[in-house]
């Protein structure tokens, strides 16, 4: 092999934000910086635009379709190359038109990190906080926002300052915390891969220097194994289970489960073509495996150890966001994809429906989900599957959903139940507290299944400062967490019930 | 995994084991380029060595006789079956560049593949296209819906997430597969090094010429060039400022010429 940059996998950044908050020319101005246009290239787009009458444009780098072009607009998703000293990267661009979000959403699901952009004159849009939440569902942790077009405001700090705020407390809502926020012009490259000296006031690291400090997002050999069937093949009058090892590490002789079937056997030999005795296989390795006993089982099953099996799923919760024309509808039954595995999934409720730019909740109990919303969803599955939460692995907890032939959305697994009621969902009684008619109201009248309780010190403080809440209850199977609340901090409750409402008012004892 | 070269190679037979498991019917485009034997190797691997569908040459009749000796012996070694398919109609009259390239490519590939197609009744069709080609391959999904008429929807493409690929389509639509839709020009060299994979003769300087990209004769010129061996050339890629496509005459017919032929459904 050559030299050692030759070998390093790149960073696959995404580039988000609102619609001509400058995406295109800090894509152009990082490949220009970088000495990543080549000559012709940078000739070909010169000419173009000059037949246009315009100025040079470096959009013309990513936005290669005609239509693109005439309209100056991303409509899809594009991949293209540039090298640091340190390592080379692929910047997916994303197009910001919320009626291209499906393209958006395919293109940030391949990357390990985002960039992040703010129009730093206009400040955080719409689709500035609605692809900041798609981070968080795609499972995106490195981020850096560049608050961009400082040049237009005269790089003034406070400017700077104030969508900083704006932007980090958004991020907060939705658990990303951004690695950094870096004021720029793109178009005059001020702190992109260079300082030039217009921002004395910032001391952090330019665009390059920042993204160079992020890692691959290196698929996790130190989970428990999770080996999807994706086929068998019966060659040679020997069956080979093939699959890509999503989790942990394989080796022959190892103690497995196939789940959902339960069959248990030993994993015989871990084979690649012309490499027929592996000793082992690690995550993000396509091998194909025998076993032990000879087993029938299907493409779908998960292979995992028999002492860490993934969860036994008939009934999940997930948050969901939609991207297809039609709304995705309460009662429905979608085919889930979720690693190999398909299964029909039908919609037992849509229990809160958010507005992906504001996160607030719309409607509780709703219908359905217009394009472009999120909502959290219980589905009801048809066939038990394997899976774990997103939050333990999402290489198993994230899936898509089938609307007839096409992919029309997508999501992350929250909870999962085997069908006898979901396991306990946390649900933190100060964030979900709001102002009503009668003071202080909870409500969890469209929770479903077990709930466990998480309170804030603001929230306890609340109560031992003379506030009283009123909880709402769907059924009394929640009066119990709200009993072990008020025994560990010394509150009263008080239960009543008016008509088919069941209230609960907690305060000082 | 930290090597570049294994993580792509993964990739690359996730795609084909999972197209290979949803759709009957596939075949393979072999063009007797550098991607697409590389590709033929990943399908190797994937598939502990066999080629469990056809191969597919689309011959224009204006390929260098090397290329062509080159396919049948590789074909021969692979044991691989392969189809060829050549628009004889079109060539019976006459059809060739001096018509205008763009409508010879239509004619002798475009169409050319779609009669293959038809013939044989093709689900789908593995195609070793790159993201880093050229603009409008830098679009595609790695599962490519066509319409009845081989046309791409390039500007309402089905979304793609993770590796979950749309796999299920409207009767009449076939699929384009592109296994090695990430890989780059230098990645693919690297792992022909690596894999010792062999390549067609063309690729390596003759009399101070090589040519990058391969094509029919009276379209594709080569490349200035002293790389003799795959060493040389990757070397020769790490200074190089010209696109790959430079030396491909129907490219640069307009600037927007291969996106009008691939949206018909040329590759």
């Amino acid at each position: 092999m050559g030299a050692a940059i030759e070998q390093s996998e790149p960073l696959k950044i995404v580039i988000v934000g609102h619609v001509d908050h400058g995406k295109s020319t800090l894509i152009g101005r990082l490949f220009y910086d970088t000495g990543s246009i080549p000559e012709v290239r940078y000739r070909e787009i010169e000419a173009t635009c000059k037949a246009q009458g315009r100025e040079f444009e470096f959009a013309y780098l990513m936005d290669a379709l005609e239509e693109e072009r005439d309209q100056n607009i991303t409509i899809d998703t594009a991949s293209t190359y540039f090298k640091t000293a340190k390592r080379p990267y692929v910047i997916i661009d994303a197009p910001g038109h919320k009626q291209f979000l499906k393209n958006m959403i395919t293109g940030a699901a391949r990357a390990d990190a985002a960039i992040l952009l703010v129009d730093g004159a206009e400040g955080v849009r719409e689709q500035t906080r609605r692809h900041a939440y798609v981070l968080s569902l795609l499972g995106i942790r490195q981020v850096i926002v560049v608050v961009n077009k400082l040049d237009i405001v005269g790089y003034d700090r406070a400017v700077f300052h104030a969508v900083e705020n704006d932007i980090r407390s958004f991020l907060h809502a939705v658990g990303i915390a951004p690695s950094f926020v870096i004021p720029v012009s793109a178009r005059e490259g001020e702190n992109m891969a260079n300082r030039l000296g217009h921002t004395p006031w910032y001391a952090g690291p330019t665009v390059l220097e920042a993204l160079d400090t992020f890692s691959d997002t290196a698929v996790d050999e130190d989970l428990p194994l999770r080996l999807p069937v994706q086929d068998v093949y019966k060659w040679d009058g020997r069956r080979i289970y093939a699959g890509r090892v999503e989790a942990g590490v394989v080796r022959p002789g190892d103690d497995v489960v196939f789940l959902p079937s339960g069959k248990k056997t030993r994993i015989k030999t871990v084979e690649k073509w012309q490499e027929p005795a592996l000793a082992r296989a690690r995550a993000g390795e396509c091998i194909g495996i025998t076993t032990e006993d000879e087993l029938f089982v299907e493409r779908g099953e998960v292979i995992a150890p028999a002492d860490q099996p993934p969860s036994l799923a008939r009934e999940i919760r997930a948050s969901v966001f939609w991207l297809a024309e039609v709304p995705f509808l309460s009662g429905k039954t979608y085919t889930l994809k979720l690693g190999t595995a398909e299964v029909e999934a039908t919609v037992v409720s849509i229990e809160e429906r958010l507005d992906s730019s504001t996160l607030e909740v719309t409607e509780r109990r709703a219908p359905e989900l217009s394009p472009t919303e999120v909502g959290t969803v219980v589905f009801s599955l048809k066939n038990d599957i394997a899976v774990d939460q997103c939050a333990d692995n999402a290489r198993l907890g994230r899936f898509v959903l089938e609307d007839g032939v096409h992919i029309g959305g997508g999501g992350i697994v929250r909870s999962v139940s085997d069908g006898a009621g979901l396991s306990a969902r946390r649900i933190d009684l100060g964030a979900k507290r709001i102002d009503g008619d009668e003071g202080n109201v909870v409500d969890l009248t469209s929770e479903r299944g077990n709930v466990e309780f998480d309170v804030s010190a603001g929230f306890l403080d609340a109560l031992a400062k003379g506030n009283r809440v009123l909880i709402r209850l769907r059924d009394l199977s929640q009066l119990a967490p709200i009993g072990l609340l008020a025994y560990e901090h010394s509150f009263r409750f008080e239960f009543s019930r008016s008509g088919d409402r069941i209230n609960v008012i907690l305060c000082n004892s | 995994m930290a090597d570049h070269l294994d993580a792509l190679e993964a990739q690359s037979i996730y795609i084909f084991r999972e197209a290979y498991r949803k759709f009957d019917n596939l075949a393979m485009l072999y063009s007797i380029g550098k991607d697409s034997t590389t590709m033929i190797h990943l399908a190797r691997k994937a598939f502990f060595g066999r080629i469990p569908f056809p191969l597919v040459h689309i011959d224009t009749s204006y390929k260098y006789p090397e290329m062509i000796a080159y396919r049948d012996r590789m074909a021969a070694e692979w044991d691989a079956n392969l189809i060829v398919g050549q628009n004889r109609e079109a060539l019976a009259e006459g059809m060739g560049p001096d018509k205008g390239r763009l409508v010879c490519c239509e004619k002798l590939k475009t169409d050319g593949l779609s009669r293959i197609i038809e013939e044989h009744d093709f689900h789908g069709l593995f195609l070793g296209i790159r993201r880093d080609e050229e603009g409008s391959r830098a679009k595609e999904r790695v599962f490519s819906p066509r319409d009845r008429n081989f046309e791409w929807a390039y500007k309402d493409q089905p979304p793609e997430l993770w590796d979950q690929y749309n796999t299920n389509f409207a009767p009449g639509t076939h699929i384009r597969v592109h296994p090695i839709l990430h890989w780059t020009e230098l990645d693919i060299w690297e792992y022909i090094r690596r894999e010792k994979i062999e390549i067609c003769s063309l690729y390596f300087a003759r009399d101070g010429k090589r040519f990058r990209s391969l094509g029919c004769m009276p379209c594709t010129k080569p490349i200035d060039s002293t790389a003799v061996t795959v060493d040389e050339i990757i070397e020769e890629l790490k200074t190089i400022k010209a696109p790959e496509r430079a030396g491909r005459a129907q490219d640069q017919e307009n600037a927007y010429a291969m996106q009008k032929l691939r949206a018909k459904g040329y590759m």
